[in-house]
């Protein structure tokens, strides 16, 4: 299977494959806030053997993961958080999720300087739990209580990106000598720690964080000296309903 | 001119406009009605009343409210903003943005204005209003990246790339000192013009933009990619192999870039044995990657494919890989591998030594390959599927992936009945996981169990969510399992509810439409400008996706069954059989109704009490849950319409749309599109067995036109139609095509329809349509289309073929329904 970076496009399937898999489902925006925030962060797991079906055929994902950057971190600190990541029960234990997660890191560090990268799993997901404790060395935060919706606790975990770093500066000073046309060879070691293979049940990590509001201006909060009737705001704005119902 | 007000109404007049910015409606609406009280007729404080109305879900009062607003102040660009933005709302565009241009003239410095209009053009693609918007609001703030940014993506859209490159040319020239290496915006922007550089194909530009500009870009897997891919189309082939190294030292799962180097570094397609080297380096470098070991397979031959595919195949069934097979079955396109895959996984079995634990996992993964490799159409035979998911059941008496197979087996002997309980058995050997809950669902669906595939999927929606699980899919979008359940009550003729289903997707598909607006001003802010396009881009044509093309078939087929006339079949009793059928489907319906009105009412019942208000309640309350307003329609073609239309505007390469088409045009007597229709599919597959039966019910209608035919569209129509010649003997044209299709049970079906369309004894034709069942390719699949078209012709012949067929495949599930 092939990973690489998510596109429009592959928004449909990749929500198709959250609802098949996951319990926490979002509308089609949500995914596109993501795509159209970080694009630079989020990854699938493509079938690009398959032979096409059709004059219109949409490549079938076998996996996702679905990656923002914490907007206003409270601890002030440039972080990354996992929204959803799944693969499909027909494609486990290939090491997809794995992988999936190693290249959003990279990005994370890369383009947005991320100094960890968090995400909350379900205390029972036992697989998943595996994935990321074991395999990608996340650690246990708190537990946060009765977080998912229909009551069970979530594991709040996180990672140091500092090997990440690491990682995106030695790829750095080779893309620098690869342009200097250096030829010295580095050898260069593989980043996956030991072989365990990521068997990722289909509930991964998942949550329904407030999305914002998408369509807000603040042009339009500059007050000025005529009376500026502001009436486009109440209908532009996309306040999408998670947001709304976990106020209440 | 707004009409001037004291200042303690012009006071109250702001605090109309927070109230309705913070959604406090009523508060809104109470100041609105103080002003109101003392000036009656304030054309301002009228508009503001109608938006909030509107808001409210009042629209029916708000557009009259607004239109009389407009009476009393014509001059006030607030009466007339508010009148676009109600327009809006109603997706009315075009009087929308008449309705700010309007407003914009009047008050030709708001910003305000200027932005919402200039966002309705883009969502509209009119892409040169956009250009004169953006350039205005350019001039207004010069010193905002973003309002230059906008104007080049105008530009860009538009296809002028050379003026959009030019307009952040520009606006670089007037930075002072270069922004910080960490910011975003900017560096963005870099890799944004770099692409509207590419995209006009001068890649000697692009690269020297991309070495000096982006030398330092914070997206680097993008400076990556487009390196190697201006060097590669520059011809640099040492540095582009150089770069492709790079990327693979990144993600070694990725089968592109092994294609790119291979292409850089000059290997033939016919030198396996270099290709193979590259592979081989990768997987030595990469222990873990997949694709380095598994890519070889689709290039090698005779015994270096066995070779390889032995030790990938033992690897992965070592380690109990469930998804080897799905990982495989690409190549079975080749018999030769398909075959040694298959001698290969034989051999392990015989192979193992049976004591050994961890051999007892590769044995039952063996197993479970042979069961999906006879699964699997191109290799298919049930019986020995059975066989070997028995034995790997056997093996592992609690593995979920082995049961589901053994339910997809099952499916594809037609057994829909027992599939739908053996995945329902895999089911509860994993209550967690929601895939094969979801598995599970869809055939129960199949299965036409449309409650219990319900509350099935309930076990994982929301509990909190009004209205229950249904409303949880439908507010997730939830397209496949709506998709089914339509599908399900379709089959099963309940019209409403499918129709009720086929809608909501609709719906679906509309909000999609409209989720990019918030998106146009959104991203400028963001500045992630490259991922705004693509969505552009996508947006313009989401609708070719097969999710919708099935959808909009279904609701398209289902139509054209309510038009069908029943008095045109000449069979006697059928009105009166018909009556009884509606009498019956109407009793359902109500019985259905009170049920769903008991559970509702029981569903309250339960509701915390405490936890009163929840936001369901300002929901509005569907006055037609059935679907029964839907299904009594008078004019099934006209509603046809909304499904058909998108459909072939966005998939027009898709036959069973063209098909589709035609039937819809037929009826609709649009005899021009319907043969442009009938071209269309002919130009894709001129041999399929509809296209033969439309083919022929459009010569018939040349032969004997309509005597309110227009002489020059008949004459048209006699022109463009293009097998005319061949079919100046429609009995003889199609004899011909069953001959040459005679050993393909559909097309041979498709030519007994035509016969009975030019004349042929009814009897006859069932006759025909019945003999199928003994036809050497037949196939139960076969059986249930002449089942179908007996069905549709009320034919006395229904059960004598149903038990025929029945006694050659006794367990398919659609011939005895």
């Amino acid at each position: 299977m092939d990973i690489r970076l998510l596109t429009t496009a592959d928004l449909p399937l990749i929500q198709h494959a959250n609802l098949e898999n996951l319990p926490e489902n979002y509308f089609l925006k949500y995914y596109l806030y993501h795509a159209l925030s970080w694009p630079q962060l989020s990854f699938v797991a493509v079938d690009v053997s398959r032979p096409r079906k059709g004059p219109y055929d949409y490549p079938k994902i076998v996996g996702y993961v679905l990656a923002k950057m914490e907007e206003e971190p409270t601890d002030g600190v440039q972080h990354g958080h996992i929204t959803s990541l799944s693969v499909m029960r027909t494609h486990r234990r290939l090491g997809i999720a794995e992988k999936l997660m190693r290249q959003s890191q990279l990005a994370m560090v890369e383009t947005f300087q991320a100094k960890y990268v968090s995400l909350h799993v379900r205390v029972s997901n036992v697989a998943a739990r595996h994935l990321y404790e074991d395999t990608l060395r996340f650690r246990n935060e708190k537990t946060e209580s009765k977080y998912y919706a229909d009551g069970e606790d979530a594991y709040s975990m996180r990672l140091d990106l500092d090997d990440v770093a690491e990682l995106a500066k030695r790829y750095a000073d080779e893309e620098d000598e690869d342009e200097e046309g250096k030829t010295k060879k580095k050898t260069t070691t593989t980043t996956n720690g030991g072989d365990a293979t990521a068997a990722l049940k289909s509930d991964g990590v998942d949550e329904g964080d407030a999305v914002g509001e998408v369509g807000r201006d603040p042009e339009a909060d500059g007050k000025e000296k005529k009376i500026r009737v502001a009436v486009g705001r109440g209908l532009g704005v996309g306040d999408l309903v998670e947001k709304v119902e976990t106020k209440q | 001119m707004p009409q001037p007000l004291a200042p303690k109404e012009a006071a109250q007049f702001r605090t109309i406009i927070r109230s309705f910015e913070d959604k406090q409606y009523k508060r809104g609406l109470k100041t609105a009605d103080l002003i109101l009280k003392k000036h009656p007729k304030h054309g301002d404080t009228m508009a503001m009343k109608a938006l909030i109305l509107n808001s409210q879900g009042k629209s029916d009062e708000a557009f009259p409210l607004a239109k009389e607003a407009l009476t009393v102040d014509m001059k006030s660009h607030i009466c007339w903003h508010v009148y676009g933005l109600l327009y809006r709302s109603v997706k009315n565009f075009e009087e929308a943005i008449k309705a700010y241009k309007f407003a914009l003239k009047l008050d030709p410095s708001s910003a305000q204005i200027q932005r919402d209009l200039a966002i309705l053009q883009v969502h509209v693609r009119d892409y040169q209003g956009y250009i004169q918007s953006r350039t205005a609001m350019l001039q207004a703030r010069p010193q905002l990246r973003s309002s230059w940014t906008a104007l080049a993506i105008a530009h860009h859209l538009a296809g002028n790339l050379a003026e959009a490159e030019n307009v952040l040319t520009t606006y670089e020239g007037t930075l002072k000192s270069p922004p910080s290496r960490y910011d975003i915006e900017h560096s963005e922007a870099v890799m944004y013009k770099n692409s509207i550089i590419a995209e006009q194909g001068d890649y000697q530009r692009a690269l020297d933009h991309l070495e000096t500009a982006a030398k330092h870009n914070l997206d680097r897997l993008a400076v990556l990619e487009c390196r190697a891919d201006y060097l590669l189309k520059l011809g640099r082939k040492e540095e582009a192999a150089k770069v492709y190294r790079l990327l693979l030292d990144r993600n070694s799962e990725h089968t592109l870039y092994y294609e790119k180097l291979e292409e850089a570094l000059e290997i033939p397609a016919d030198d396996a044995a270099a290709r193979k080297a590259i592979y081989d380096e990768y997987a030595a470098k990469f222990p873990r990657c997949d694709i380095a070991r598994r890519a070889p397979l689709d290039f090698l031959s005779g015994d270096e494919f066995r070779q390889v595919a032995e030790s990938y195949l033992t690897l992965m069934l070592n380690k109990g890989v469930p998804s080897l097979f799905a990982n495989l079955k690409h190549l079975y396109s080749d018999s030769f591998k398909k075959d040694t895959l298959r001698e290969i996984a034989e051999k392990y079995i015989t192979s193992q030594d049976i004591d050994s634990e961890s051999k007892d996992k590769g044995e039952a993964a063996a197993l479970y390959y042979l069961a999906q490799h006879y699964n699997y159409h191109m290799s298919r035979d049930l019986a020995k599927a059975h066989e070997y998911v028995d034995r790997a059941i056997e093996k592992d008496p609690k593995s979920v992936d082995f049961h589901m197979t053994k339910a997809r087996i099952l499916k594809h002997e037609g057994n829909i009945k027992a599939a739908a309980e053996m995945m329902n058995t895999a089911r509860k050997l994993d209550l967690k996981d929601r895939y094969i809950n979801s598995k599970c669902a869809k055939y129960q669906l199949r299965n036409n169990e449309n409650e219990k595939a319900l509350k099935t999927v309930g076990l994982f929606t929301r509990a909190e969510t009004v209205g229950g699980p249904l409303a949880d899919l439908l507010e997730m979008q939830c397209i496949w399992f709506l998709t089914e359940d339509g599908e399900a009550y379709a089959r099963q003729g309940n019209t409403g509810l499918a129709l009720k289903r086929f809608h909501a997707l609709n719906n679906i598909f509309d909000v999609w439409q409209d989720d990019q607006f918030d998106f146009h001003s959104f991203s400028l802010r963001k500045g992630q400008i490259r991922a705004y396009i693509d969505m552009v881009r996508w947006e313009d044509h989401f609708r070719d996706h097969p999710v919708y093309t099935r959808v909009a078939l279904d609701a398209v087929n289902l139509y054209l069954k309510m038009a069908e006339k029943p008095s045109a079949n000449g069979t006697n009793g059928v009105g009166e059989e018909d009556a009884l059928e509606k009498k019956k489907a109407a009793k359902k319906a109500r019985k259905e109704q009170q049920r769903l009105e008991r559970e509702e009412a029981e569903r309250q019942a339960k509701q915390d009490p405490n936890k009163g208000g929840q936001a369901g309640d300002a929901k509005k309350k569907d006055e037609d849950p059935l679907g029964l307003t839907l299904a009594a329609t008078t004019n099934p073609l006209g509603e046809a319409m909304k499904f058909l239309g998108p459909m072939l505007q966005s998939s027009p390469k898709s036959i069973e749309a063209q098909i589709a088409g035609f039937e819809v045009y037929m009826r609709r007597e649009k005899y021009v599109l319907a043969l442009q229709c009938l071209n269309r599919a002919l130009g894709i597959d001129a041999e399929n067995p509809r296209v033969h039966e439309q083919v022929v019910a459009f010569r018939k209608l040349l032969d004997n036109p309509p005597s309110d035919l227009p002489p020059k569209v008949f004459e048209t129509l006699k022109a463009e139609f293009k097998p005319s010649e061949e079919t100046a003997d429609l009995s003889k044209f199609n004899e011909a095509f069953q001959v040459k299709h005679q050993d393909s049970p559909l097309h041979v079906l498709s030519a007994i329809k035509a016969k009975l369309q030019l004349g042929v004894d009814l009897a006859k034709c069932e006759k025909e349509v019945a003999g199928l069942v003994d036809h050497a390719n037949a196939t139960f699949s076969h059986a249930v289309a002449a089942l179908e078209t007996l069905k549709s012709w009320r034919s006395a012949e229904v059960n004598a073929f149903r038990q025929a067929a029945l006694a050659k495949w006794p367990n398919v599930t659609r011939l005895s329904e």
